[in-house]
C-alpha cells in the first residue's frame, strides 16, 4: 500500500477517534440521572428547577472557591511552583535552551562575516557561497532564540516574581537599550540574509559587521545581569595599597548604590571573553554538524564535496576557538577566586570538584574527536600517507593527557579499598589528580591538537620557501621548548607550596600561547604559494568522519550545559551572592547526578529543535513542488503533455 | 547478509548514546546535595563550654571555616594555616595583641595580618555571604581558643568590633 495512503488513513482514524470520544462524553453527560420530566416541568414553572447531582456538585464547588477567594487577602507572591518538574528545573531548562540558541545565533554571523570577507579579499565566489550556507541557519535559530527568551522571561516573572522584581530594580535602565538593540539585530540579520546578492559586497559586509557589533552588545548587556548575580560589585584599589578591593554595587539591604558598578562587575569581562570564544567554538561545531547532516543526505558528488568542505571549515572554526578556551576558562576561574576565595574553593575543591572530572572527560573527547576528524581528513588528500606515521605518536600523547586530566585526586572507593590505600586517595595515582598534572596535561593536549592541524595543513603541499629547512627546524624548537617548559613547571609544582604552584599555571599558559603564535607566524610565509603535490578530493572522506563532527557538536553542547550548571550553582543558596538569599524550597545545590540528568534532557531537546532548524534550512535547496502528472485514457498527461 | 542501519536511525542512536554516556558519568561520581547550613541557636544562658560546641558547629557549617579553607591537625601543602594549637599560639602572633584580640581581628579583619607563607584571601566573616552575628563570632572564637588553649569567651565578652 502506498505510504501516503497509510499516513492519510492514520490521520483520518485519529480524527474520527477524537470525534467519537467527544460524542461519547457528551452522550454520557446528557444521559446522567435527572428527576422525572413532569416533576422538573412543574418545578420549572415555579422557578425552582432542581439541578442534577453532578450540576449541584459543580455549583457548590464554584461557590466554595469564590467564597475562599473573596476571604483571602491579596499577597505578593515570593515564589510560585510548577508541579512535577519544579520551578527551578523549569527556569534552568528554559535558560539553557535560550543560551544555546543565542550562542549559535551570535557565533554564526561572526564566522560567516569572516568567511565572506576572505572571499571578498581573495575574489573567490566559493567563500561567498559558504558564508551564505552558514547564514541560512540563522533565520529559524533567531526565532528560536527569541521564543525561548520570552519563555525564560515569563518563567522568571511567574515563578520567581520577587527576585525578578529585584533584578528589575537594579537593571531596569538597561532594558530599553536591550530591546532597541534586539530590534536592530533583527534588522541587520534579516537584511544580511535576504540582502545576499542584492547589495554590493562592501555594503553587505557592512551589514554583517553591524550584525556582529549589535549581537555582541546584546550579549554584553545580558552578561551584566547574570554576572551581577555572582559578583555584585567591581574591583578597585580604593585604599591605595596596591591591592584591589571589592566595591559593592548595592548596600547591605540590597539597595542600588551604583548601576555602573553593578553592570561592570567583577566577573563581567571574564564572562564576556569566555562566552565570545565558547560561542564561536560551539557555533562552529553546530554548523559543522549541519554540514555533516547534509553530507550524509547528499546524493551527488558535487553536494558531497560542498558539504565536506563546509564541515571542514565549521570544524576548523570550532577547533581554532577551542584551543584558547581553556585559557579563557582559567582567567574566569582566577577572577572568581580573586572575587571570593569561598566561591573559588567551592568551585574547585568543594561541591563541584567532581564536576571537573566529567568536564575532563568531555574535553578529552572533544580533543580526540577533533584530532580523529583531522586524521581522517588527511585521506582526502594525495600525499597524506607521509604524515600518517606521526599520528600514532599524537594519539598516544592525547590519550595520556586525557587519562591524566580525568584522574581524580580522590578515588571513588569502598571501605576495604580505602583501608588498602590508606585513605581516599590512591598512593601513586592521586599525584596525577593534582593541579600541576592537570595543567600540564591540558597544555600538552592543546599543543598536540595544534600539531595535528599543522600536519593536516601540510598534507599534499610542499613548501617552496628558500629557508624552509631552517624555518621548519625553528618551528620544531619552539614546539619542543614550549612542551619542555610546560612539563618542567608541571613537575616542579610538586616541590613548592600551593600559592607558588597556582602561579605556575601562568608561564605554562603563556608559553603555549606564545608557541601557537610563533609557529603560526612562521608557517604562513613557509607555506605561501606552496607547491601542490596532490589534489584535495573534497567529498571523499569516510562517512564516519561526519558522525565524528556530530559527536563533537553533541559534546560541545553537553559541555556548555554542564558549565552553565557550575557557574550558576556556585552561588549556592543565594540568588545574588551575599545580597539576596534564596528562600524557596529549591535553595540547595542539586547533586551532580541530578544536574547531569537535567543537562542531558536539555541537550536532547536542543538537538530535537536544531534538527528542525537543519531540516527547514535544507528545504531551500529542494525542488519546488509540482502537481503529479496523471495520464488520461488517451495516454496524454494533464496539461496537454504527450505521454 | 550485511545489516544496514538507516542514516536517520544512526543519528538518533549517536545522539542518545552520547548523551546517555555523559549522563552515566554524572551518576557514578560521588553524589552530594549542598543544603544551606541549619540555623544555630545561641541563648543568653549559654556557658563558654556551650559556645565551644556551637563554634565547632559553625566552623564546619555556616562559617565555612573547615569547608576547604582551614584544617585542624593536618600537615603538608596547605591552602590556609592549620588551626591546631591556635588557642595557645594566638597570644604570641602579634606583639601587643592578646590572644582574644588576635582571634577577633583575624575574623573581623583577616587582611590585617597574614601568617607568613600564606596568601591573603579570607573575607571578613561578619559580612555577606557568611554574615556571622556577634554572638556567633564569640562562639567561633571560643572554639578557636579551645584548640590548644583554654576558652574564656562568654556572651558578655567585648570583642571591640
Amino acid at each position: 500500500m502506498n505510504r501516503n495512503r497509510i499516513i492519510f488513513g492514520i490521520g483520518v482514524l485519529a480524527f474520527v477517534s477524537v470525534i467519537a470520544t467527544v460524542r461519547l462524553g457528551g452522550f454520557l453527560v446528557d444521559n446522567e440521572y435527572r428527576q422525572p420530566d413532569r416533576q422538573v416541568a412543574a418545578q420549572e414553572e415555579q422557578g425552582e428547577a432542581e439541578l442534577t447531582p453532578r450540576q449541584q456538585g459543580i455549583a457548590d464547588e464554584q461557590a466554595a472557591d469564590e467564597a475562599e477567594a473573596r476571604a483571602r487577602p491579596y499577597e505578593e507572591a515570593e515564589y510560585r511552583t510548577v508541579s512535577f518538574v519544579g520551578s527551578r528545573v523549569t527556569v534552568w531548562v528554559l535558560a539553557q535552551l535560550h543560551l544555546l540558541f543565542a550562542a549559535f545565533v551570535l557565533a554564526v554571523p561572526l564566522f560567516a562575516f569572516i568567511i565572506e570577507f576572505v572571499g571578498y579579499v581573495k575574489k573567490e565566489e566559493r567563500y561567498n557561497k559558504l558564508a551564505y550556507e552558514f547564514t541560512k541557519l540563522l533565520s529559524v535559530s533567531f526565532s528560536m532564540t527569541a521564543t525561548f527568551g520570552a519563555f525564560l522571561t515569563f518563567g522568571l516573572i511567574i515563578l520567581y516574581p520577587k527576585f525578578t522584581n529585584y533584578l528589575m530594580h537594579i537593571f531596569s535602565p538597561t532594558f530599553l537599550p536591550y530591546v532597541l538593540l534586539f530590534f536592530l539585530e533583527a534588522l541587520f540579520l534579516y537584511s544580511y540574509y535576504y540582502g545576499w546578492g542584492k547589495f554590493g559586497p562592501k555594503m553587505h559586509l557592512f551589514l554583517g559587521f553591524m550584525l556582529n557589533i549589535v549581537g555582541t552588545a546584546i550579549m554584553f548587556i545580558a552578561n551584566a545581569w547574570l554576572t551581577f548575580m555572582m559578583s555584585p560589585g567591581r574591583r578597585d584599589d580604593v585604599d591605595g595599597d596596591g591591592v584591589p578591593d571589592f566595591v559593592s554595587a548595592v548596600s547591605e539591604s540590597g539597595a542600588l548604590l551604583s548601576l555602573r558598578d553593578a553592570f561592570f562587575n567583577f566577573t563581567w569581562m571574564p564572562i564576556n571573553i569566555h562566552r565570545i570564544i565558547a560561542n564561536v567554538a560551539f557555533g562552529g561545531s553546530i554548523a559543522a554538524a549541519y554540514a555533516a547532516f547534509r553530507y550524509l543526505q547528499a546524493k551527488t558528488d558535487e553536494e558531497k564535496a560542498h558539504f565536506d568542505w563546509m564541515g571542514y571549515v565549521g570544524n576548523f572554526v570550532a577547533i581554532i576557538a577551542f584551543l584558547p578556551l581553556p585559557f579563557a576558562g582559567y582567567y574566569l576561574a582566577a577572577e572568581i577566586y580573586a572575587f571570593s576565595q569561598t566561591l573559588g574553593i567551592q568551585m574547585m575543591g568543594g561541591t563541584f570538584s567532581w564536576l571537573f572530572v566529567i568536564q575532563a572527560a568531555l574535553i578529552g573527547n572533544l580533543f580526540l574527536g577533533a584530532n580523529y576528524y583531522l586524521w581522517l581528513g588527511m585521506g582526502r588528500m594525495e600525499g597524506g600517507v607521509h604524515f600518517q606515521k606521526f599520528i600514532k605518536w599524537l594519539l598516544i600523547a592525547i590519550a595520556l593527557c586525557f587519562a591524566v586530566w580525568a584522574t581524580p585526586r580522590y578515588a571513588i572507593s569502598s571501605v576495604s579499598e580505602i583501608a588498602a590505600m590508606g585513605g581516599s586517595s590512591h598512593p601513586q595515582l592521586s599525584y596525577l589528580g593534582q593541579m600541576s598534572a592537570k595543567n600540564t596535561a591540558v597544555n600538552i593536549l592543546i599543543l598536540s591538537t595544534y600539531m595535528s592541524f599543522l600536519l593536516y595543513r601540510r598534507t599534499g603541499r610542499q613548501s617552496v620557501h628558500p629557508h624552509r629547512q631552517l624555518l621548519t627546524r625553528a618551528q620544531a624548537i619552539v614546539f619542543s621548548s614550549a612542551a619542555a617548559l610546560v612539563t618542567f613547571y608541571g613537575v616542579y609544582g610538586y616541590f613548592v607550596d600551593s600559592a607558588t604552584r597556582i602561579r605556575f599555571a601562568i608561564p605554562q599558559v603563556y608559553s603555549v600561547l606564545a608557541a601557537l603564535v610563533v609557529i603560526t607566524v612562521i608557517d604562513l610565509p613557509l607555506y605561501r604559494n606552496a607547491r601542490q603535490s596532490g589534489e584535495t578530493k573534497w567529498g571523499k572522506v569516510p562517512a564516519i568522519s561526519q558522525y565524528a563532527l556530530i559527536f563533537i557538536a553533541l559534546s560541545f553542547t553537553w559541555l556548555m550545559g554542564l558549565m552553565g550548571y557550575v557557574r550558576s550553582g556556585l552561588r549556592q543558596e543565594w540568588h545574588v551572592y551575599g545580597v539576596v538569599l534564596d528562600t524557596s524550597p529549591d535553595a540547595y545545590t542539586p547533586s551532580l547526578g541530578f544536574a547531569t540528568q537535567v543537562v542531558s534532557v536539555t541537550v536532547l531537546i536542543f538537538f530535537g529543535l536544531i534538527g528542525v532548524v537543519f531540516w527547514l534550512s535544507s528545504l531551500g535547496g529542494k525542488k519546488d513542488w509540482e502537481p503529479k502528472a496523471v495520464a488520461d485514457g488517451d495516454g496524454r498527461l494533464e496539461g496537454g503533455q504527450a505521454a | 547478509m550485511k545489516l544496514s542501519v538507516p542514516m536517520p536511525l544512526r543519528l538518533v542512536l549517536l545522539v542518545l548514546g552520547t548523551t546517555a554516556f555523559y549522563m552515566y558519568l554524572g551518576q557514578i561520581v560521588p553524589q552530594r546535595e549542598a543544603h544551606p547550613p541549619p540555623p544555630v541557636l545561641i541563648s543568653a544562658e549559654m556557658t563558654t563550654e556551650d559556645l565551644v560546641a556551637v563554634g565547632a558547629e559553625l566552623a564546619s557549617g555556616k562559617g565555612q571555616c573547615l569547608v576547604g579553607c582551614h584544617t585542624v591537625g593536618q600537615s603538608g601543602p596547605l591552602r590556609y594555616p592549620d588551626l591546631d594549637g591556635i588557642g595557645a599560639r594566638a597570644a604570641t602572633q602579634i606583639e601587643g595583641l592578646s590572644g582574644l584580640e588576635y582571634l577577633a581581628q583575624s575574623l573581623y579583619e583577616p587582611a590585617a595580618f597574614i601568617v607568613p607563607g600564606f596568601a591573603d584571601g579570607m573575607q571578613p566573616i561578619d559580612q555577606p555571604p557568611i554574615s556571622l552575628s556577634e554572638d556567633e563570632m564569640k562562639a567561633v572564637i571560643a572554639w578557636l581558643q579551645s584548640l590548644g588553649g583554654t576558652p574564656t569567651v562568654t556572651l558578655d565578652t567585648e570583642l571591640g568590633y
